[in-house]
């Protein structure tokens, strides 16, 4: 595959906003998961998530555009603001038919579709806000994003659960292969902390229940995991190709060089046991970068913290990595944060550009007690200084969905 | 006229709805100014207001109604044709 740079990122987190707020958090395995108070979680078997704080501090947008978003477009609209801003990009000096955004999102606005759901039941049709429909679906921020910048390029929402931000970067690195479009603005948002979309988490049996420790409960790899905690949040970068970053001699943090994806095939919610589809998509993703698995410094891993997702991804790195598998740091800091569903593989790569920038694996946080059989270097509770030059990101998603992004540093 | 006692008037009101809505302060409306122009409104918004109308002035406004209106007088017309003060 040919390289695609990374000229920017924007990021919204529990962790925090500014990206050196944000990286000092996670370098430090700062826990930022609370228990939720927004609302009345109390009864839900898990009530715990990463939440975002002061993003009005953050944020430009209009108070007459906030009634008629949900919040994970206001997420998406301050992420691009500081992508944008962190490229050096001016929209003025742009061809905007050229421009694209690549979004991915697992849940749509579900805050925004809960409360106005209440109202049909309660004060029927006339209770709905005639935003609605404009507001919920999982293209709004793409929408929004387009509004508010002018950018009319070729442009996309991905829906694939987990793995959804992860994908939507990789095809937006394809795209600006094919010269489809001059930059793209790609990434990814979620903000499942609401009362229904809390439920549908937590039905799906993935999310941990371990509500009196909040901090400590998200916990991958651990013998004691029990599934994750859930997060909001936004992650933006920016993707330029070479003709045009030889020209504007921008900062590029990284490339993308590689990308792989597959499908298990086995069950609606948990991954295949064997890891083998993943491991194919691993093995794809190599093949795009050119790389053999001894040449990869860094696994940034998906870090679902259940029995067998954990279990079944430590296979896949072993089937592919054999024995150099444990030579190689496989981390997951969105322990530290909580799992952005959709969002995920946005922050995964963001994370990936400053663990490169910084020379440090960020660590696995709660990992005290090691299950036999997930027996990597985890980077458990402390970082390790590392000079990363190539690097893969694993996302998976329900449904079987496994992708696989490499990045290499500049 | 004490604070208790004043009452507001129609116009007052309506704009009164266009602040809680839409966040339009009352000194932006120019009564005779077209509303997309100068304010900046879709037909999503004038649907907006005219459900709100109806929850706090009692008076429905159709969706045809409202969408025809083109300024803030117009709006103000309809409504005192339909008998709101």
């Amino acid at each position: 595959m040919q390289p695609i740079a990374i000229t920017g990122i924007g990021i919204v987190s529990p962790s925090g906003i500014d990206k050196r707020q944000f990286w000092s958090n996670v370098v430090h395995g700062r826990s930022a998961i609370e228990t939720i108070t927004r609302f009345d979680a109390f009864k839900y078997q898990s009530h715990i998530a990463g939440h975002v704080h002061e993003l009005d501090a953050y944020s430009n947008v209009s108070s007459r555009l906030l009634k008629k978003i949900d919040l994970f477009s206001h997420m998406a609209l301050v992420a691009s603001e500081l992508a944008l801003q962190d490229a050096q990009i001016n929209l003025a000096d742009e061809n905007l038919n050229r421009a694209g955004i690549f979004m991915g999102n697992a849940l749509g606005g579900w805050l925004y579709a809960e409360t106005e759901l209440r109202d049909l039941y309660l004060e029927g049709r006339e209770g709905v806000s005639p935003f609605m429909a404009s507001a919920w679906f999982p293209a709004a921020p793409q929408g929004q994003v387009s509004i508010h910048y002018g950018i009319k390029g070729y442009s996309k929402t991905i829906v694939a659960d987990r793995a959804s931000s992860l994908m939507a970067i990789a095809y937006a690195a394809k795209n600006l292969i094919r010269e489809k479009n001059d930059f793209i603005l790609a990434g990814g948002m979620e903000a499942p902390v609401t009362p229904y979309a809390l439920l549908c988490c937590n039905t799906s049996g993935m999310l941990t229940k371990r509500n009196d420790i909040p901090d400590k409960a998200y916990r991958p790899f651990d013998k004691n995991r029990d599934g994750f905690a859930i997060a909001e949040g936004a992650g933006i970068v920016i993707l330029e190709g070479y003709e045009r970053v030889n020209k504007r001699k921008p900062y590029v943090y990284a490339n993308i060089i590689g990308f792989g994806t597959t499908t298990d095939a086995v069950d609606r919610i948990n991954p295949a046991a064997d890891g083998v589809q993943l491991a194919k998509a691993i093995r794809m993703a190599l093949d795009d970068a050119q790389l053999e698995p001894s040449q990869i410094d860094y696994i940034c891993a998906d870090g679902a913290a259940t029995k067998l997702g954990d279990i079944s991804e430590t296979k896949a790195i072993k089937q592919i990595f054999n024995g150099y598998a444990n030579k190689i740091p496989v981390s997951a800091p969105k322990s530290i944060f909580g799992n952005m569903l959709g969002a995920c593989g946005a922050l995964d790569v963001i994370i990936m550009v400053l663990a490169m920038e910084h020379h440090v694996v960020p660590p696995t946080i709660n990992l005290t007690t090691p299950d036999p059989e997930c027996d990597l270097d985890y980077c458990p509770n402390k970082a390790q200084e590392k000079t990363i030059k190539n690097a893969l990101v694993i996302n998976r998603g329900r449904g079987g969905i496994n992708a696989v992004l490499v990045l290499q540093k500049s | 006229m004490s604070t208790d006692q004043k009452t507001f008037t129609l116009e007052q009101k309506v704009k009164g709805i266009f602040n809680k809505v839409l966040d339009i302060t009352p000194d932006e409306i120019k009564p005779d100014a077209k509303l997309d122009e100068s304010l900046g409104m879709d037909s999503t918004e004038l649907v907006e207001i005219s459900v709100a109308i109806k929850k706090e002035l009692g008076v429905p406004l159709a969706d045809n109604e409202i969408k025809k209106t083109q300024t803030f007088n117009e709006i103000i017309g309809i409504l005192k044709a339909k008998g709101a003060n």
